[in-house]
Parts: C-alpha cells; sequence; structure tokens
C-alpha cells in the first residue's frame, strides 16, 4: 500500500470520527462551546491551509486573504439573507466568486511583464481595501448598514445552529486538507514548489507556471471564500470593518509560518495552536495580552524552529506524542485543568515545547528521518 | 537535414548588444562547438534559444515551430533543453527530487510515481547515485554541474544545449564528462557545447561556430575554423586582455 492511499485512509477515518463529535458531545451533556471551539479552529485551519497553497507552494507572498474571506462572507450575506436563496445554494457560490476574484486578479499580476514577488504582495494587500471601499460604497452589497445573518434558516438535517456550524466548517476543512494534500503529492504540487525555489527554471524545465500559479491562486481564493461563506453565519452581524480588516490575512500568516509553509500540514498544526492560544487568553481574561503574548511566542518559535514545527515535531514524533500523551493524562487524572479544552492547551504546550529542544548534533548524512526536516529548513521562508 | 535554424537573431541589454544578428543551424545528429571570448554572447544565444531571454528580432525554427514565439515551457515540450553555468539546483529538494521533477515536466508528462523510479537512471549516467538523497547544499560545484546535466537529460530532449559543463573540473573529471557527452550523444541527441577548453571542443565537435561580441565570426569544420585569421584575432586579443 503506497504511503498516499495510507494517507487517504486516515483522511476517511478522521473524517468519520470527526463528524461524530457534536452528537457525542451532545450525549455526555459536555458545555456545547467544545463544538464552538472546534469549528472556530476548522473555520482557521482552512484559512491558512488554503492560504499555504498559494504562498507555501509557489512562494507568492499574499496578503489578500481578506479579500477571498471578504467576498464569501458578503456573498452568503447578500444571497441567502437579502435575498432568500437557500444557504446551501448561497455556499457554492460564496467560493466560485471568490475562486473568479482569484483568478482575475492572476490574470493581472501575473501578466505583467515586469514580475516580482513584491509587486505581488501589494497587489494582493490593494485588492481588500479596494473591496471594502466598493462594499462600502453599493447599497446592493452593504452600503454602510451591514447584513443582519442572525435567522437565516438552515436545513433541517444539519441540527441545530452550533451543530450546522460544525458540520459545514468541518466539511469545507476537510475539502481544503484533502486538496492540499493531494497537490502536494501530484505533479501539479511539485511543478508549485519548483516555482516557489527557482521559477525561470522550473518554467524552461517544462513548468507551465502562468497556469499552476493561477491554479493555486484559484485555489486559495476559492476555499477562503466558501469558508467565509460559512462564516457570515458566526459573525451574525456583518459589517465592512469586521470583514475587510487584517486580522484573517494576519492571523493566516501566523499560524502557517509557525506551523510551517513547507508541508501541507503545517498550517494547520499552527492554526490549532495559535487559535487554542488567542482563545484561552481570552477566556482567561488577558485579552489585552493576547498580541503581546502570540506575538512574542512567535518570534521565539520562527527563530527557533526555521522550518515550522510541523516538521520539527514530525522528525521527533515520538517523544512529542508521549509528551502529549503524558500531559493529557497528568492533567486529567489530577484535574489540573477546569475544562477539557484547558487540558488540550496545555498538553499542546508542552509538545509544542518538545519542538524547541535543539537537536543535539546536525546528522550529516541524509539518510536520517529529520533529511525532509532539514531540507526544509535550509531556505528561509519565502 | 537541419533540427534548428536561427535568422538574425538579436538582444541587447541597455546599450549592450549581447546578440548582434546571428544566423545558426545546428543540424540533426551533430555536436556543435559554440566558443568566443568571455562576453561575446554564448549563453546569451543558450538562453534565447531556450526562452529564457525573450529575443529583441529574429526567427528559430525547430521541427517546424518557431520558438522564439513560445513559452519556455513549451520550447522544453518540443525537446530542447539547455544547462545553466552557473547551476540553479531546486534549493529545497534533494538532486533526485530534482531530477525526478524534471522527468515529470520536460518533453512529455510523467507522474510523480513514475519519476521518482525514473529519476536513478540518470543520477546513476551522471554518478551521482550516490548524492541522490542529499540536500542540495550538501553537493560539490562538480556535482551540482553534473546535477544540471542530469535534470536536463531528464528532460528527454532531443536537442541539449550545454553552457560550460565542464568549468572548473579538474582533468581527470574532465576526461570522465568528455565520455559522458560522447555517450549522450550516441544516444541521438543533438548537442551545442559552449566550452572555454578550445582542445576539448575541437576534439569532441563535429562542427564549430565562433561568437565575437556578439556576432558568428566563423562556422565550419573545428580544425579549419581555429586557423582562420579573424578567429586568431578574436581570441589573442581576449588571451591578452584576460593575461
Ligand atoms: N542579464 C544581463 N544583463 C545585462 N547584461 C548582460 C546580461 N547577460 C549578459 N549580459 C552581457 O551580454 C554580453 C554577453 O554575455 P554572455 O554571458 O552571453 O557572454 P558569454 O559568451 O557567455 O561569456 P562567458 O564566456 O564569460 O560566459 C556581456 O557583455 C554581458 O555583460
Ligand atoms: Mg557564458
Amino acid at each position: 500500500m503506497t504511503s498516499r492511499t495510507k494517507s487517504l485512509i486516515g483522511f476517511g477515518v478522521v473524517a468519520v470520527v470527526l463528524n461524530l463529535v457534536p452528537t457525542v458531545v451532545e450525549s455526555l451533556d459536555a458545555p456545547s462551546f467544545y463544538v464552538t471551539f472546534m469549528f472556530t479552529a476548522f473555520f482557521w485551519i482552512s484559512q491558512s491551509v488554503s492560504w499555504n497553497i498559494l504562498t507555501g507552494y509557489t512562494g507568492y507572498f499574499s496578503f489578500g486573504q481578506g479579500a477571498w474571506f471578504g467576498i464569501g462572507v458578503y456573498t452568503t450575506g447578500i444571497l441567502a439573507a437579502k435575498h432568500g436563496w437557500p444557504f446551501l445554494l448561497a455556499l457554492p457560490v460564496a467560493g466560485v466568486l471568490a475562486g473568479l476574484g482569484g483568478l482575475l486578479l492572476g490574470m493581472i499580476v501575473f501578466r505583467l511583464r515586469k514580475q516580482s514577488g513584491e509587486i505581488f504582495a501589494l497587489t494582493t494587500l490593494a485588492v481588500a481595501f479596494v473591496l471594502a471601499s466598493v462594499a462600502r460604497l453599493y447599497s446592493f452589497i452593504d452600503g454602510g448598514r451591514g447584513i443582519f445573518m442572525t435567522g437565516t434558516p438552515l436545513p433541517a438535517f444539519l441540527g441545530d445552529f452550533r451543530t450546522a456550524m460544525f458540520r459545514m466548517t468541518f466539511v469545507v476543512a476537510f475539502l481544503t486538507l484533502l486538496t492540499a494534500f493531494l497537490l502536494y503529492e501530484s505533479r501539479i504540487g511539485w511543478g508549485m514548489f519548483a516555482i516557489r525555489d527557482d521559477e525561470p527554471v522550473a518554467h524552461g524545465l517544462g513548468v507551465p507556471v502562468f497556469r499552476y500559479k493561477m491554479l493555486a491562486l484559484g485555489t486559495n481564493a476559492f476555499f477562503g471564500g466558501l469558508m467565509g461563506g460559512v462564516w457570515s453565519l458566526q459573525i451574525g452581524f456583518v459589517t465592512v470593518e469586521d470583514v475587510f480588516n487584517i486580522r484573517v490575512p494576519l492571523f493566516v500568516i501566523l499560524m502557517s509560518v509557525l506551523g510551517g509553509l513547507r508541508h501541507w500540514m503545517g498550517p494547520a498544526f499552527g492554526a490549532v495552536i495559535i487559535y487554542a492560544l488567542t482563545d484561552r487568553l481570552n477566556s482567561a481574561g488577558l485579552e489585552d495580552l493576547n498580541q503581546v503574548i502570540i506575538g512574542g511566542l512567535l518570534i521565539i518559535l520562527v527563530l527557533a524552529v526555521r522550518e515550522g514545527i510541523y516538521l520539527r515535531l514530525r522528525a521527533r514524533w515520538k517523544p512529542a506524542l508521549a509528551v502529549f500523551v503524558l500531559a493529557i493524562g497528568v492533567w486529567t487524572v489530577f484535574d489540573l485543568g477546569s475544562s477539557l479544552i484547558w487540558d488540550f492547551f496545555y498538553a499542546s504546550l508542552l509538545t509544542v515545547a518538545v519542538a524547541l529542544v535543539p537537536l543535539k548534533r546536525q546528522p550529516d548524512t541524509a539518510a536520517s528521518p529529520a533529511s525532509e526536516a532539514m531540507a526544509a529548513s535550509d531556505r528561509s521562508p519565502p | 537535414m537541419s533540427s534548428l535554424t536561427g535568422t538574425g537573431i538579436a538582444k541587447h541589454f541597455g546599450g549592450i548588444k549581447a546578440l548582434d544578428g546571428v544566423d545558426i543551424v545546428i543540424t540533426e545528429g551533430e555536436i556543435l562547438g559554440l566558443v568566443g571570448p568571455n562576453g561575446s554572447g554564448k549563453s546569451t544565444l543558450i538562453n534565447v534559444l531556450s526562452g529564457y531571454y525573450r529575443a529583441d528580432a529574429g526567427r528559430t525554427v525547430f521541427d517546424g515551430d518557431d520558438l522564439l514565439r513560445l513559452g519556455p515551457h513549451e520550447i522544453a515540450a518540443a525537446g530542447l533543453a539547455r544547462t545553466f553555468q552557473i547551476p540553479r539546483p531546486f534549493r529545497t529538494m534533494t538532486a533526485r527530487e530534482n531530477v525526478a521533477l524534471s522527468y515529470m515536466f520536460g518533453q512529455r508528462r510523467h507522474s510523480l510515481a513514475q519519476a521518482r523510479q525514473a529519476a536513478d537512471q540518470w543520477l546513476e549516467f551522471t554518478d551521482l547515485a550516490n548524492v541522490g538523497e542529499l540536500p542540495i547544499d550538501q553537493l560539490t560545484l562538480h556535482q551540482l554541474k553534473f546535477l544540471e546535466l542530469a535534470r536536463a537529460l531528464a528532460t528527454e530532449p532531443k536537442l541539449l544545449l550545454l553552457d560550460e559543463v565542464l568549468a572548473g573540473l579538474n582533468p581527470t573529471e574532465v576526461e570522465e564528462s568528455i565520455g559522458m557527452i560522447q555517450r549522450i550523444h550516441a544516444q541521438g541527441v543533438t548537442l551545442v557545447i559552449v566550452e572555454h577548453l578550445v582542445r576539448v571542443v575541437t576534439a569532441l565537435s563535429t562542427s564549430l561556430i565562433v561568437l565575437n561580441q556578439g556576432r558568428v565570426i566563423a562556422h565550419g569544420d573545428p580544425e579549419v575554423v581555429m586557423q582562420e585569421p579573424e578567429v586568431v584575432r578574436a581570441y589573442l586579443g581576449s588571451r591578452w586582455e584576460h593575461a
């Protein structure tokens, strides 16, 4: 059995297990914020993993995540809340419109004679600003009045609001991860990595660079928009200020860099850690310290673990797993945390610490299991 | 029967005319030596033919296609490959992955699984089998030059342009590489070799083109061409300059 088949089976198992979570939580009479915690994590996983398909795979640094997210939010907002479309019909339109937005941007910037990473990054930043003013200006979009999403009817089979959010965010995050994985393990994905390493050389060896960059940008925008489409429900009252701000692009970058851009899983990992951290800090009433702590942690981690913590932990997965299981065990048995989320949080922090322990010796032959991590670490993030 | 015909190829960088109306014929099955003093436009010619640079003027017909209208990936698909004078490996990939990548794209498409298997044959051919799994920064210059070659071969080209693959190698390595180039040729690949070691080029090539200041100053039988007064003058001039 190839490793790809194994991974695909893994995807299937995870899908089935996670799908049961809301039902289990309900039947255990556990606090429903577990479900909220998880679906918010799914949101961030999907946003960062899709961002990484563009920036991690092809090396084109994007500040545009907020734009794709915003197109998605406003599409379901306008279609479902203002025009009464069935939500599940409006949702795919959100993804498609954002994807088309990405392709349109690509048609412009990837066709320029003089191309550069800087021009691309600045253009993506500008897109969100432009969209924000357009939304503010035209009343068929927003016109400065905002859109109420509360009361948008959802099909009964999705369950109550939380369960429905869980199911929808889960499906989108799952599809994003699956796409990222399939690309990572394919000819197209490798063509993208070659573009990241040296675009002109890749082009000369036969990689259709324009097509692949369009594909990466389109995929990124599509999933960003699709998840944005779901998220309008969670926002409740959609305003331009809440949607087109720097929060989404910034967090997506932080999460991905922390988790690592060199592997499809890296950003998902970073997303869970940073989201858990902000969530716990908020619930401990430390909102004000939030940014300081996250910023500080990020600086330390990025300096200490350049390839991102995912590859680092993978290279030493045995000690990492042991620490995690042990920590969860100790915390639950001695009842140290006030809830399972806190237990999970402390265990994760300790596990991340495993990534920080420096290697005793740089192995000089690549036959070591750390070779992938090393290969990934010899270049700074794009 | 010709494989590639270029007429009036021009390329300038600001005020420098790197190529000033170059006419070139590459006959199928030959080893064409491309020589000339430093800065005479040899690398630029390779860069234009492979689509790395866009020519300012001229026409290049390769198997019926006008190359100057095609993108680099289409030129690769048409069966033309090149090496870089200064090696440019994909730095986050191992040597094997570099070769696998070029086999996946190149002239015909292959899947990732096929490419991982097939990469071995070119690593072995270029004597890199034992460094296939190493990260790029652990390869020597010699190995990087051969990786350029392995990667170009993995595209399965009909026409291969080699830009100073032998430069910087010691005499033993040069001898080995000459054998390697002859074996590539024996497999039916048309070759253009750019080389400073005149002895090596004259020994290897079936015909020779001499460039000077972006112009072709001689084309023909290697032994004869190297005796022509203008060639001697161009070479003596450059020797003197660089002495
Ligand atoms: N990218 C570039 N930008 C500006 N000038 C360039 C560029 N590439 C080449 N040139 C100039 O064009 C001329 C031809 O350069 P080219 O590299 O083709 O020479 P060459 O024959 O390959 O020399 P060498 O034997 O040193 O490799 C030189 O004057 C060089 O400085
Ligand atoms: Mg040169």
